[in-house]
């Protein structure tokens, strides 16, 4: 008890970079970790959560830029355990992946992609509740931290209710639109899905990510993925911007253009 | 350089002097902190007030609405909130190519005369030779993308607004008809402006660190902010010239001051300050009264995500040229009457 | 100064005019057809409650008895949600009648300028309207 003591009296001492000093969001006297700062995936979650072979990437044209790097699974168990049906599906969005996937068009990524893409995010502690900014598409959430709320319906980042367990900041998700995927693999759910996420702070460069997945439309049984965040130190760290419609318009309309007349 | 900086310090005190005289604290009034000792801006502040960006030329350089004039204006928008409340389809409704003129909100009218305070009479200033040939340029030689576009040939003819891009920095803090909402969240060393509308988030550092260099360009630039006493002032540059505000886009000498202060217990002030020499011949300031709504909730605005209007449109165009006709959108207000009227 | 300019600020700003709105985020001219007037009744399929702008799915039955799925593009979510609708308030198999224009691309897609239940009462009014003097007295 007295070694947990210290360890969080260390995590609050200790400053985070561009910060003043390091903060707590006290809630009714209560002393909660930081987890505010710069985040950043390093792993090759996005591309598949599952294990996967280094692989060629859609253009020759780029040689090996833009290739798949080879990854090991951050699900626990290995696969993830779809139902036959959706196996079917995953099937074919894994086959037209390079149009369908939502992250081609500059779609929201849903939760928990956001968390693992291969842009950094910040984490805004407030007395507001806890802000995620991401720099892809400008993709945020603001997780609640009072009393629940219901969802109002389906959007992209969903209803997030938040709360303390210890030192783990659970994120309980709900009011997802089932339009995202979990990767570039075609990994998908429904809008039944339920994520619930764990966010602890390991030391002052370190998070550990879980999130739980439940939809029983789509899969025979609950299961978690769990991989690690990294801060990004650099004294200058700053969430740039990634609006990536404009890259997306040819994709998505080219067909519709006028084309030039013979 | 220098020169010009010294002028722009002195105008913005001017500015001040004649914004309304609502931007100094009630009596007695002492801000709030956050728990960390930063002044509290914190809260849910819907852009609903009722003032035109640019004023009428025949108010001049008066600032506020006279009393019989904001009456007019209040008594139209009761009448409009009325009809927007008529339950049942009455004889006087009509058809028109929108959605239902009742999910918009035109929020309260405002004793000032208009968003624009400085230059004195309300209006922005005109663009420099540079600024107007650059927004000619656009489209080779076409003009920028619209809302209502000549033509609809690509998506490239309508605005950054249509196309779900942005809506830039001046455009996404000022009035809107819906999903209006602000929100100013505060932790240390940051504070972060989310605007509802295309969910713009600009997390603005405190501590003094240095602007990104000239290679980098964004929509919503690089901003930088500190502390005033109790007023938060934030600069902004290094944005590209995608967007800008009155048909000036801003170039890479743009220089946006925003000022925040909280004078009452649920009021904001707010003052905008564009310095970009190279489009506009003068600098400007926009001041915006914001009052809080802590019932206000942003609700995601995934705009890209579901534009059904670009596919249809570039399809319909499309379609349309098949039988010779040649498109374009016009800001038309044909109506008919509506079927099935109760009285 | 070129008037043209001075045309394209004027929608940065808010129209005081008591007539139809300026739409903000996009000009439903691109979309639909004013040549194309439509008066559609039917039953309520779906109703995707999504930003930009929400749409209702209805059935509608044509002079020959076939039925025809039509979408109904409406306003935007948070406008509704502040006057006390949420997703479930119209339910399906509710008689609607929807007059608008049909979308330029010849799809079964129209807009709704006139949405409302089969006795004349209009979808999604009622509630309390923030631009009213007495809902606004609250937040002076």
């Amino acid at each position: 008890m007295a070694t947990a003591t210290a360890v969080l009296a260390m995590l609050v001492v200790i400053p985070s970079s561009g910060q003043t000093q390091a903060t707590k969001a006290t809630k009714a006297g209560g002393v909660h970790p930081d987890l505010g700062g710069i985040w950043e995936y390093l792993g090759t979650a996005n591309w598949d959560l599952q294990d996967h072979p280094a692989e060629p990437g859609p253009m020759w044209q780029m040689g090996a830029i833009g290739a798949v790097p080879a990854g090991q699974s951050v699900v626990e168990g290995g696969d993830i355990p779809y139902l036959p049906a959706a196996a079917a599906k995953k099937k074919q969005n894994f086959e037209n992946r390079r149009t369908l996937d939502p992250e081609a068009k500059c779609y929201l990524p849903g939760i928990p992609r956001a968390n693992y893409m291969p842009y950094p995010f910040q984490i805004v502690q407030s007395p507001r509740g806890i802000l995620f900014v991401y720099e892809y598409a400008t993709a945020n959430r603001m997780v609640n931290m009072g009393k629940p709320q219901e969802a109002g319906s389906d959007t992209w980042m969903g209803t997030n209710n938040g709360h303390w367990e210890g030192d783990t900041l659970v994120v309980d998700v709900t009011g997802l639109n089932g339009l995202a995927w979990f990767d570039r693999a075609g990994d998908f759910a429904s809008s039944k899905l339920h994520v619930v996420e764990r966010f602890t702070r390991m030391d002052p460069y370190h998070l550990n990510y879980e999130a739980t997945i439940e939809d029983p439309s789509v899969f025979s049984r609950p299961w978690k993925i769990s991989l690690p965040l990294y801060k990004r130190v650099e004294k200058n760290a700053q969430l740039l911007e990634f609006k990536c419609v404009e890259f997306a318009e040819e994709l998505l309309y080219g067909q519709f253009k006028k084309q030039p007349s013979k | 350089m220098r020169r010009f900086l010294a002028l722009v310090l002195i105008a913005v005190p001017l500015a001040a002097q004649t914004a309304k005289p609502a931007a100094r604290t009630s009596k007695g009034y002492t801000a709030p902190k956050t728990p960390w000792g930063d002044p509290d801006l914190q809260g849910q502040w819907p852009a609903t007030a009722n003032i035109p960006m640019q004023r009428p030329a025949n108010l001049g350089n008066r600032a506020t609405l006279t009393d019989e004039e904001l009456k007019q204006r209040e008594t139209q928008a009761a009448q409009q909130a009325e009809g927007d409340s008529e339950e049942f389809v009455s004889s006087n409704d009509t058809v028109n190519i929108n959605p239902p003129g009742y999910w918009v909100e035109h929020g309260k009218p405002h004793p000032q005369a208009s968003l624009v305070v400085d230059p004195p009479n309300g209006r922005i200033p005109p663009l420099t030779p540079a600024g107007q040939a650059y927004a000619k340029s656009l489209r080779n030689g076409l003009g920028p993308g619209s809302h209502f576009p000549e033509k609809v040939d690509s998506w490239e003819d309508f605005d950054f607004y249509s196309r779900c891009i942005t809506r830039g920095l001046v455009s996404s803090m000022l009035p809107t008809l819906y999903d209006f909402g602000n929100e100013i969240v505060q932790a240390p060393g940051y504070v972060v402006i989310r605007n509802e509308m295309i969910h713009e988030t600009r997390v603005i550092p405190l501590d003094g660190r240095p602007a990104w260099g000239k290679g980098l360009q964004t929509y919503m630039g690089d901003s930088r902010g500190h502390w005033e006493g109790d007023t938060l002032v934030v600069e902004t540059t290094n944005l590209n010239n995608k967007t800008g505000t009155g048909g000036g886009y801003f170039s890479d000498a743009a220089v946006l001051t925003e000022k925040f202060r909280r004078i009452a217990k649920d009021e904001l002030t707010y003052d905008l300050t564009v310095n970009d020499p190279k489009t506009w011949t003068a600098p400007f300031t926009i001041h915006m009264p914001y009052k809080e709504d802590p019932s206000y909730k942003i609700y995601e605005y995934a705009c890209h995500e579901g534009n059904y209007m670009m596919i249809d449109a570039l399809t319909g165009a499309r379609e349309l040229e098949k039988e010779g006709v040649q498109v374009k959108v016009d800001n038309n207000n044909f109506v008919r009457k509506v079927d099935g009227a109760k009285k | 100064m070129k008037k043209a300019l001075f045309a394209v600020t004027i929608c940065t700003g808010l129209l005081l005019a008591v007539s139809a709105p300026a739409w903000a985020h996009h000009a439903f001219q691109a979309e639909f057809d004013q040549r194309k007037p439509i008066k559609l009744e039917g039953k309520v399929t779906d109703m995707e409650w999504i930003n930009p702008h929400a749409w209702i799915h209805i059935d509608v039955k044509n002079p020959d008895g076939t039925v025809t799925n039509w979408m109904v593009e409406c306003g935007s979510p948070n406008i509704m949600l502040r006057r006390g609708f949420t997703k479930r308030s119209l339910e399906t198999g509710t008689d609607i009648v929807v007059q608008g224009y049909q979308a330029k691309n010849g799809s079964l897609r129209a807009n709704g300028s006139s949405v409302t239940f089969a006795d004349g009462k209009k979808l999604f009014v009622g509630g309390s309207n923030p631009d009213l003097p007495e809902n606004n007295e609250k937040k002076q």
